[in-house]
């Protein structure tokens, strides 16, 4: 083997494996949202958003096998499940709390994330459950680019695709309907909100819908990307995709999805040129890190402490 | 608030009292499962230690910790791989754990604590997943996943412990110890400190506290409590395993205290001594299939406490109005003794 | 003292069973629930079809046998509790159990001060055997395994280049150092080894490097669940030249699930047609009961409750004299015959047992054609 092809090899490990990461990124950049979004209104890191992700892939699981559902059809219906669960999440729980301490808020959401998780644990039980082949669309499983040794996958660039396409309708969103005014209002100030005539509730409301939203449809294309759904999924996943909001800048979308890419990319490369034992220690030191030398992430603007 | 004055015990009483009946408890008999029942109580108390650790940072100074669990896997393997290694005795080991806690506690603390709460939160989280995972990975320090066997039981002037009702001694005098120097600090001028800070920061400060200074401290206290109770748990168990540390500890110690009342040191304790019990009730009374999502309990637990009754069952604010009856009646006393009778 | 107490429960227990004749308690212990619940499965079958054959047959000295199953999830902490339990009830004299070797570590000590015998029909990690003299194993240890499939990859398959993904854990790590130490006799190229942590799904970034490594076979010393995902996702990154093989972590029907499985071996104790004469009835009231054929969790955990309900028929309840009972079966003349083999004990109560290879055919698990002979 001569020196040229000992590069050809090299250069394309790392190629596949920046696809690997930029994969991986765009499913952290999907969740990632839904956890800026909410910071970004009400300022409280919602926990149970990883479980939202976890039963987005059981409910898609459950269309699918049990009830016989075309893929694309239980897809949609699950996005949209997924978005009445984020508001009822937010209506029983959060809601009461909005004039408490912070403290009060956050154990709440760690509690429901374990009461979500526990849940999913009693009706699916614990064994990894994966869709079965013969039930999804044929062209998921077909390699969509053979480049020499590099192979992208027709589901990956489906994943890619719809995070693209969302972020894009979200940065609309947020920036260009009255809505968005209204949510970036609120994330400034409550109180002078409402006072303005904003519905608050209902804005925040439509927070929690949409960041669930992209939660279980992130959910869906893990369970079909790693052919694997299992209650505690969120939990992993969660944390880390809070890692990339974190990241990019807590509270901006676009922040969100660069923090994912990069946190993707990192994890992967990590794991294939530093060591795979220490591959979720990557994701928190990068965590950890932006905390302490850069909280406002690598595009957000710097907060100060409200006082 | 009601200003109720309750005669019976003075309340210098109840706690010794509590302790004396703790130690006739092995001496019941109960048939064969007494050594059970036992165990499930040494367990209680070994959590009602952790607890009232941990409750130093949520509930004195009113930040949120994740990474209790760390500071709990430090000290068990601070105090496995001493007994292993260099055979040291437990009375060696304990403050050595402890120490060994605090410096971690003051490590982590000392960049982070400048943090907000939720920020905290998770970077306290973050590191005790990366402590787990240390000792996951670091085969020749830990062994790793093949967790650590053959921990030597501890002794006293000679005598191995063996027995289970010797171990609920000795972990019933850590108890006292923890809950000493628990009453004390709540009783300080460090505690005073705390309750400020987690009253109002802002005003603390304005007040000329020391913020970041009275956080570290909170902080490495609370971690040295939490490995001296991972030291006994190694020395009790003679097996430690990384998975014994994971997360899912440090929830359930935080339900604890949510449950008895943040903040509070009797509804810790009482906190520890209710749910911990309940989990056995609970595996006796389930099916394992539900009995492994008991968690579910857990989690739901700590959403309803902070809906109907976020002060737990027994609320900080009367622990504090206590507080005040007592350093009220100590300035009066004191002012009785200079002015004569 | 500690002995004082024990007599004193072991005699009030046996005085309560003559007099009310109830059933002996034979304890099994192994994850029933949680991810390797279907490990368990085979266990409490096997145990329950020796139960009630024993029970069809009179029973242990005129009376019935009950097996109680308690579930540890393959937890360490829920292995101590339960061993606690089953070491202060004096009606417990053996156990059946503990199939993780974390689980069976933590419970080690416990049964060790209470003098209770316990018999793993399934931990194979090397450490466990010298840890107490109360444990009993009838399966082989992984040392043995590994060494076994370096050989079965070398002389039947003729690979010469492997990579190994392993799993963060004492089965898995164990395995990988038996069968790196023989590879290395034999000439077998070692081109890497990864590892993965049992939560994770992502195992993209450690196969892409292998791919690129073109190794002959991936061995995958690791547990099913992760398994069939590291199959599936090496297929999807076009690793298709490879073969895959594991151990008897990966002998389980999840496998069999996955299309891109085809062609996986693995080792295992135990075949039903590769088994003596004695395992026939066995495997036919099985699949009679089960619907199924026994895997070798089934074939070990019914030897094991054979052999405790033996001891107790030899020696009583008294669970210092079970034990001095077990570690007497230690030449091949004094063997315990069971469906899977003979079982006696070395000193460290660990035991030699032949290793078969069986793979994925058809979307089933079948004997593979050439069988490695010890």
């Amino acid at each position: 083997m001569g020196p040229l092809h000992e590069l050809l090899d090299q250069s394309s490990l790392f190629l596949q494996q920046l696809v690997n990461g930029i994969t991986l990124g765009g499913v952290y950049a999907l969740i990632a949202v839904g956890y800026t979004m909410v910071y970004g209104v009400i300022q409280l890191i919602n926990f149970a958003h990883g479980e939202i992700y976890m039963l987005g892939a059981f409910l898609a699981y459950t269309m699918v096998t049990v009830l016989h559902l075309p893929f694309f059809v239980a897809f949609i219906l699950t996005i949209l499940l997924c978005s009445c669960f984020g508001i009822l999440l937010d209506f029983i729980a959060y809601r009461p709390l909005r004039q408490a301490p912070r403290l009060a808020a956050l154990i709440t959401a760690i509690g429901m994330s374990i009461f979500l998780q526990n849940l999913a644990l009693m009706i699916w039980g614990s064994q990894i459950k994966s869709f079965p082949r013969e039930l999804l669309p044929a062209v998921f499983s077909r390699p969509a680019l053979v480049l020499g040794e590099i192979t992208v996958s027709w589901l990956q660039i489906f994943i890619l695709t719809i995070t693209v396409l969302f972020m894009a309708i979200l940065h609309f969103i947020i920036h260009r309907t009255q809505v968005g005014t209204a949510m970036r209002a609120i994330s400034h100030d409550k109180v002078t909100s409402a006072l303005m005539g904003i519905g608050v509730n209902r804005v925040i409301s439509f927070t929690f819908a949409v960041g669930s939203a992209m939660g279980g449809m992130a959910g869906i294309l893990v369970g079909l990307y790693y052919n694997a759904i299992f209650p505690t999924m969120g939990y992993i996943a969660g944390i880390k995709a809070f890692a990339a909001a974190v990241l990019g800048g807590i509270g901006n979308v676009p922040g969100a999805m660069l923090g994912g890419g990069v946190l993707g990319i990192a994890e992967v490369l990590g794991a294939g040129y530093i060591s795979s034992e220490y591959r979720d220690g990557i994701s928190y030191a990068v965590m950890i890190a932006v905390i302490l030398f850069k909280p406002s992430g690598l595009i957000g603007k710097p907060t100060g402490d409200k006082v | 608030m009601s200003r109720r004055t309750r005669p019976a015990l003075p309340p210098g009483l109840i706690m010794p009292l509590i302790f004396l009946l703790a130690l006739l408890l092995p001496w019941i008999p109960l048939g064969p499962s007494s050594n059970y029942v036992l165990r499930v109580l040494t367990t209680a108390v070994l959590y009602m230690i952790l607890a009232l650790g941990l409750n130093i940072v949520p509930g004195f100074t009113g930040l949120l910790d994740l990474g209790y669990v760390g500071f709990y896997g430090i000290g068990a393997y601070t105090s496995g791989l001493l007994a292993i290694h260099y055979d040291l005795s437990f009375w060696w080991i304990l403050p050595l754990a402890a120490l060994n806690g605090a410096l971690w506690g003051i490590l982590l603390g000392a960049p982070t604590l400048r943090l907000t709460g939720d920020y905290f939160a998770i970077v306290t989280f973050g590191f005790s997943e990366l402590v787990v995972l240390v000792i996951r990975n670091e085969l020749w320090l830990t062994r790793g996943p093949m967790g650590l066997p053959g921990i030597s039981p501890p002794s006293l002037l000679g005598h191995t412990l063996t027995k289970d009702w010797e171990f609920f001694y000795l972990v019933l005098f850590l108890l006292a110890v923890v809950l000493f120097v628990v009453t004390r600090l709540e009783d300080s001028r460090l505690g005073r400190a705390w309750f400020a800070i987690r009253g109002d920061e802002i005003a603390a400060q304005c007040c000329g506290i020391n913020l970041i200074r009275y956080k570290v401290t909170a902080f490495a206290i609370s971690a040295s409590i939490g490995a001296m109770g991972g030291a006994f748990y190694a020395k009790w168990f003679k097996f430690i395993h990384p998975d014994m540390f994971k997360f899912w500890e440090s929830i359930l110690i935080l339900c604890l205290i949510v449950f008895g009342g943040m903040g509070s040191i009797r509804g810790t304790m009482l906190g520890a001594l209710v749910l911990i019990p309940l989990t056995e009730i609970l595996r006796a009374v389930l099916p394992q299939e539900l009995f492994s999502a008991r968690y579910l309990i857990y989690g739901l637990t700590l959403v309803l406490m902070m809906r109907w009754r976020p002060a737990g069952l027994i609320p900080f604010e009367r622990a504090q109005e206590a507080l005040a009856r007592r350093a009220e009646a100590r300035i009066r006393s004191r002012r009785g003794g200079e002015q004569g009778p | 003292m500690k002995k004082g107490y024990l007599g004193f429960f072991v005699s009030l227990f046996l005085l309560a069973g003559t007099a009310w004749g109830d059933a002996i308690k034979i304890p099994v212990a192994s994850p029933f629930t949680g991810q390797l619940a279907s490990f368990g499965e085979g266990v409490k079958n096997g145990a329950l079809l020796k139960g009630s054959e024993i029970n069809a047959s009179g029973g242990i000295r005129g009376r019935k046998v009950k097996i109680v199953l308690e579930d540890e999830l393959c937890d360490p902490k829920e292995a101590a509790t339960v061993a606690t339990k089953l070491a202060n009830d004096p009606a417990v004299s053996i156990v059946v159990g503990h199939l993780c070797s974390s689980a069976t570590l933590a419970a080690l000590p416990i049964y060790r001060a209470a003098k209770l015998p316990a018999i793993s029909p399934a931990s194979t990690n090397v450490s466990i055997g010298k840890m107490s003299p109360f444990y009993f194993r009838n399966v082989y240890k992984d040392d043995f395994q590994g060494l076994f499939l370096a050989k079965y990859a070398h002389f039947v398959k003729g690979y010469k280049k492997v990579a190994i993904f392993y799993e963060v854990n004492d089965y898995s790590m164990g395995l990988m150092l038996a069968f790196m130490k023989e590879a290395k006799k034999l000439g077998i190229k070692i081109l890497g080894t990864e590892a993965y942590t049992a939560d994770t799904t992502d195992f993209k970034p450690q196969l892409t490097k292998f791919k690129m490594m073109k190794p002959d076979a991936i061995f995958i010393p690791g547990y099913a669940p992760q398994g069939t995902l590291i199959v599936s996702q090496a297929v999807s990154l076009g690793i298709r030249n490879a073969g895959f093989f594991g151990a008897d972590g990966l002998d389980d029907d999840l496998m069999l699930k996955n299309p891109d499985a085809e062609g996986l071996f693995v080792t295992t104790p135990f075949l039903p047609d590769k088994a003596g004469p004695r395992a026939a009835g066995f495997i036919r009231a099985y699949r009679k009961a089960y619907g199924k054929d026994p895997n070798w969790f089934a074939a070990n955990s019914y030897d094991a409750v054979g052999l405790a309900a033996a001891a107790i028929t030899a020696v009583g309840q008294d669970r210092v004299k079970i034990r001095d009972y077990l570690a007497s079966i230690n030449t091949r003349e004094k063997a315990y015959e069971g469906v899977a083999g003979k079982t006696y004990f070395d000193k460290n109560g660990d035991c030699l047992k032949d290793a078969f290879v069986k793979e994925i055919r058809g979307g089933k698990w079948v004997s593979a054609q050439k069988q490695l002979r010890q």
